[in-house]
């Protein structure tokens, strides 16, 4: 399957808020409170405001459930979810971002479908999202 | 972006049922009439019973595809897929597909991203894996090419 960079996205996170036992598993909200993306195409910071809610599951994955807003350096909104699964057993961290935006400069993003491979990285997390060609 | 095969999948599509203009666009939903999927770690067939393409075509002409099978494997497991996908491409293209031509998959873009659920210790690899797949619209239903993402 071919793709090609989007762009690498950091997220910065303020205090876990951990609501234990649910139905579906354990879940954790990561507020999200600030970030940074940059690619070819678009560039630009992460609003607060959005989290990514972590379910972890009884069989060791996690399921990701994030949304956040991003604002390109020329003052376009984009409103950015995924979901993915980590497993830290086999260091598999991936997610499915999707994109909806107003700005017909960054229309192109409500026409694509994407894979983020993710990291932990001292700093909070990085996703290097590519577009599916 | 590392991926491998999962399967090929065949899905075969019953008389849809075209729900018109609501808020968000215009509803289309596609009964799945049955199927099969073929691939080195799991083979079988699509059941007809809870599968569909609930089918939303946007304003901007991209079409949104939301599709639910029920999979069952030659050893009798049975596996929820899930899978979100987009299909739009150049309007002569499009409306030969509407017209229910064989067109070259190449002249457009139809990518899905499915999950899976199942609860059969076998398959249960497909419980934590995301999957992107290339889709190919053919008049009897569509054919996905479905790559596990590494």
């Amino acid at each position: 399957m071919d793709s090609r960079p989007l762009m690498r996205l950091r997220l910065t996170t303020s205090a876990t808020e951990e609501l234990g036992s649910t139905p579906h598993g354990t879940l954790s909200i990561f507020p999200v409170v600030g970030g940074s993306f940059d690619g070819e195409r678009l560039r630009g910071k992460v609003l607060a405001g959005g989290g990514d809610w972590v379910t972890a599951r009884p069989d060791g994955t996690f399921e990701l459930d994030l949304r956040v807003t991003l604002e390109t350096e020329d003052g376009a909104l984009i409103h950015m979810t995924f979901t993915g699964v980590r497993n830290d057993a086999n260091h598999y961290f991936r997610t499915l971002p999707r994109f909806e935006t107003a700005a017909p400069k960054y229309a192109f993003l409500n026409r694509l479908l994407a894979v983020g491979i993710g990291e932990i990285g001292p700093d909070g997390p990085v996703h290097a999202i590519e577009e599916i060609l | 972006m590392n991926t491998r095969l999962l399967m090929t999948l065949h899905v075969n599509v019953a008389t849809p049922q075209n729900i018109g203009a609501v808020p968000h666009g215009t509803r289309r939903i596609a009964p799945v009439s049955g199927g099969d999927f073929e691939g080195p770690r799991l083979r079988g067939t699509v059941l007809p019973g809870g599968s569909a393409d609930w089918l939303l075509l946007r304003a901007d002409g991209v079409l949104e595809l939301d599709l639910r099978l029920t999979l069952r494997t030659d050893d009798g497991a049975l596996i929820s897929m899930k899978s979100f996908g987009l299909r739009h491409g150049p309007p002569e293209v499009i409306a030969a597909l509407g017209r229910g031509e064989t067109v070259d998959p190449a002249t457009y873009y139809f990518r899905t991203t499915p999950r899976f659920e199942t609860a059969q210790p076998a398959y249960a690899f497909l419980n934590s894996l995301v999957a992107v797949a290339s889709g190919d619209r053919r008049p009897a239903g569509p054919i996905y090419t479905v790559y596990e993402v590494l």
